[in-house]
């Protein structure tokens, strides 16, 4: 049973207010997701759990426990960092079993272990080298290995993909969820990746300015964003959100006319992803511009429509072919999501289903 | 290649360009070179010529006599270089580790960042600051007997040492000019450790935080590994000033009491313009100059196989 509680944490620089008062619970075997923009406190909230950083109040528990004033080494944790935070002068095999090594674990044991980590992030073939002969995938893999060896309790991880090309990035994620599967150990991920967000997460903290503005599984988050923040920061590409107004049962905005189920109101903000818009023949459509540009990325192409000041994103099929310039119409597909936010507040208003 | 965005050469100017180019940057080195020339190569291979003769500098104006290795045979025998010898490399090893330590030491004291950061590493200046030959004399002022204040000073902690001639004993006189030596060069050292620290990836000691390193360890196990290289180069420059060390024998103990703290450099200096055999000071000037490339080169070496291991 490892469960970690924050239970009312705070953490301030001096004056700045870098983490406000919150509480978050990740269960037993979690894989939780801590995703936000750079500076949102995502890291330092981590940093927190690892007690690398001193909390100004509240109280952390691992397992039931008050791990407040316990140095990092007394938490039962283990960490891989964006920078891999490799030993550079110890070979492959020194810096797996390091952990075990200061831990007392004698000799053989070591040995029988560090084998066995090695083969499953499959770099039983490199252990006689140094980091710096490494490519960062490799580094990495030595980095998990390093925080597996010795089955912490918990395992934080910060940025640890983004040091990575684009194509290991997908692999090595694929890696990373697997292992998790396998270990089952409660995991706390840090990223600004929505993608790695999405697809590793049991669930997913999405934090902005210290706070944590929504919290649940990427599934209804995807779908149900609670505020604009959320809304535009999942979803690749992210969601079209424009200013307008409802009337009479109808969204309005310059060249859009949707129909919501919502009472009639001022500062309105809709939200209609990408890939739920389809192009459609003639001007009776509800979204009505000009066509911007064409983006084409392999399985579809980017409807990018302009009307007015307001620019929308459709995807649609990949053989799509019009003259820049030439009248676009766009309409939700049915059964499309239609998002309403209030444009003051940020916040979610419901009754939003088309 | 690319070609020239537009036509260069003979049509707009005559010559090439690029031998016009690079005679003009030739031209603009020749000064600097007729100094080096003029300061540092001439004497080098003057002093290296004498080196191989017999000049007495009260009866002759020029060398004279070729003499062959003459003087290097008479160096191995004679026992004033001998001495020399001895009281340099005393000198060197004890001020090389005393000042590597405590510079270690420090920058791992100073590296955080805290209110006295600005403060600490200007005091910590100061005495780099300081003329070598003004050191040696005022510590020669602060450990007289007499009046100096921190002859009075350990005196007044420790009454049992209160009047102990502190430099007219060989073994405190050579410890005394090891302390001034250290004090000398501490804070530069300090501030290269301090740069070398500075680059070391906080990752691997956080790293090692998690992964259950005792603080003693992070340092031992962790830091210093990494600090491998910038400690090489620290201790190759503090080998050489130190082996080059002069103005504060001159200022402070005068090579002596009797000749406890006669170092090479200040030997040879007695040597040359004391008793005015030029000839045998040019042979003990090459000698030591051996000796520093002796050293460099496998400081050279050790800083080689450890990039290579670090970079490979």
């Amino acid at each position: 049973m490892a469960e970690v509680r924050l239970v009312d944490i705070e953490k301030r620089y001096g004056n700045f207010l870098a983490v406000p008062q919150q509480s978050l619970t990740i269960e037993d075997g979690e894989f939780l997701v801590l995703l936000g923009p750079s500076g949102c406190g995502k890291t330092t909230t981590m940093r927190m759990i690892a007690g690398l950083e001193e909390i100004t109040s509240g109280d952390i528990q691992i397992a039931g426990e008050r791990i407040n004033d316990k140095p990092p080494k007394d938490r039962d944790i283990a960490m891989v960092f964006q920078n891999y935070g490799l030993y550079p002068h110890m070979t492959v095999r020194q810096n797996i079993e390091y952990p075990l090594k200061l831990r007392g674990v004698d000799k053989a044991a070591r040995t029988k272990r560090v084998q066995e980590m090695a083969d499953k992030v499959e770099l039983g073939a490199l252990l006689d080298r140094r980091p710096s002969e490494l490519s960062g995938g490799q580094r990495q893999r030595v980095a998990l290995a390093r925080a597996i060896v010795r089955t912490p309790k918990i395992f934080l991880m910060d940025e640890p993909l983004s040091n990575l090309d684009a194509k290991l990035r997908v692999t090595m994620r694929a890696e990373l969820k697997h292992l998790h599967h396998e270990l089952g150990v409660t995991t706390v991920y840090v990223t600004h990746d929505q993608m790695e967000a999405m697809t590793l997460a049991s669930r997913v903290a999405v934090m902005r300015e210290g706070r944590i503005v929504q919290l649940d599984t990427p599934k209804k988050i995807y779908a149900e964003p609670a505020n604009l923040f959320v809304a535009g920061f999942i979803g690749s590409p992210s969601m079209n959100l424009v200013d307008g107004a409802v009337r009479n049962g109808m969204f309005r905005a310059e060249g859009i006319e949707v129909p919501v189920s919502l009472a009639d109101r001022e500062g309105v903000v809709i939200g209609i992803r990408p890939e739920e818009l389809e192009i459609a023949g003639d001007a009776s459509a509800s979204i009505n511009g000009k066509l911007y540009a064409l983006e084409l990325t392999g399985d579809s192409t980017l409807v990018t429509l302009r009307s007015g000041q307001t620019m929308l994103c459709a995807r649609g099929p990949a053989d799509f072919e019009a003259p820049i310039d030439a009248p676009c119409h766009l309409t939700p597909k049915p059964g499309a999501r239609i998002h309403l936010f209030d444009r003051a507040s940020g916040q979610r208003l419901d009754g939003t289903r088309h | 290649m690319r070609p020239a965005p537009f036509p260069i050469g003979n049509k707009f100017c005559p010559g090439d360009p690029d031998v016009k180019e690079k005679t003009l940057s030739y031209a603009l080195l020749i000064p600097a070179f007729i100094i080096v020339l003029a300061t540092t190569l001439y004497p080098l291979g003057y002093s290296f010529v004498t080196s191989f003769r017999e000049w007495d500098l009260t009866k002759q104006r020029r060398p004279s006599g070729f003499v062959g290795v003459e003087n290097y045979v008479h160096a191995a025998s004679e026992s004033g270089f001998q001495n020399s010898l001895w009281v340099t490399t005393i000198f060197v090893v004890t001020s090389v580790i005393l000042t590597l330590v405590l510079a270690m030491s420090l920058a791992l004291l100073l590296r955080r960042k805290g209110r006295m950061h600005t403060f600490t590493r200007i005091i910590l200046i100061l005495p780099f600051a300081m003329s070598p030959a003004l050191i040696g004399v005022s510590y020669r002022f602060m450990f007289n007997p007499e009046f100096g204040v921190l002859a009075k000073g350990i005196g007044a902690v420790f009454p049992a040492l209160e009047g102990t001639p502190w430099l007219a004993s060989p073994d405190l006189a050579m410890a005394i000019l090891v302390i001034t030596d250290v004090w000398h060069w501490t804070p530069y050292m300090t501030f290269m450790c301090l740069g070398g620290l500075a680059s070391i990836p906080r990752e691997t000691e956080e790293a090692a935080r998690i992964d259950g390193a005792s603080n003693l360890r992070i340092i031992f196990g962790i830091v210093l590994p990494q600090m491998k290289g910038v400690l090489l180069v620290t201790a190759v420059l503090k080998t050489i000033f130190a082996l080059k060390m002069f103005d504060q024998v001159v200022t402070l103990t005068g090579g002596g009491p009797g000749t406890s703290t006669e170092t090479m450099a200040f030997f040879i200096f007695n040597v040359g313009f004391k008793w005015f055999d030029m000839g045998y000071a040019s042979a003990l000037a090459w000698i030591l100059t051996a000796i520093m490339m002796l050293i460099s080169a496998w400081y050279v070496r050790m800083l080689l196989s450890e990039r290579k291991m670090a970079k490979a």
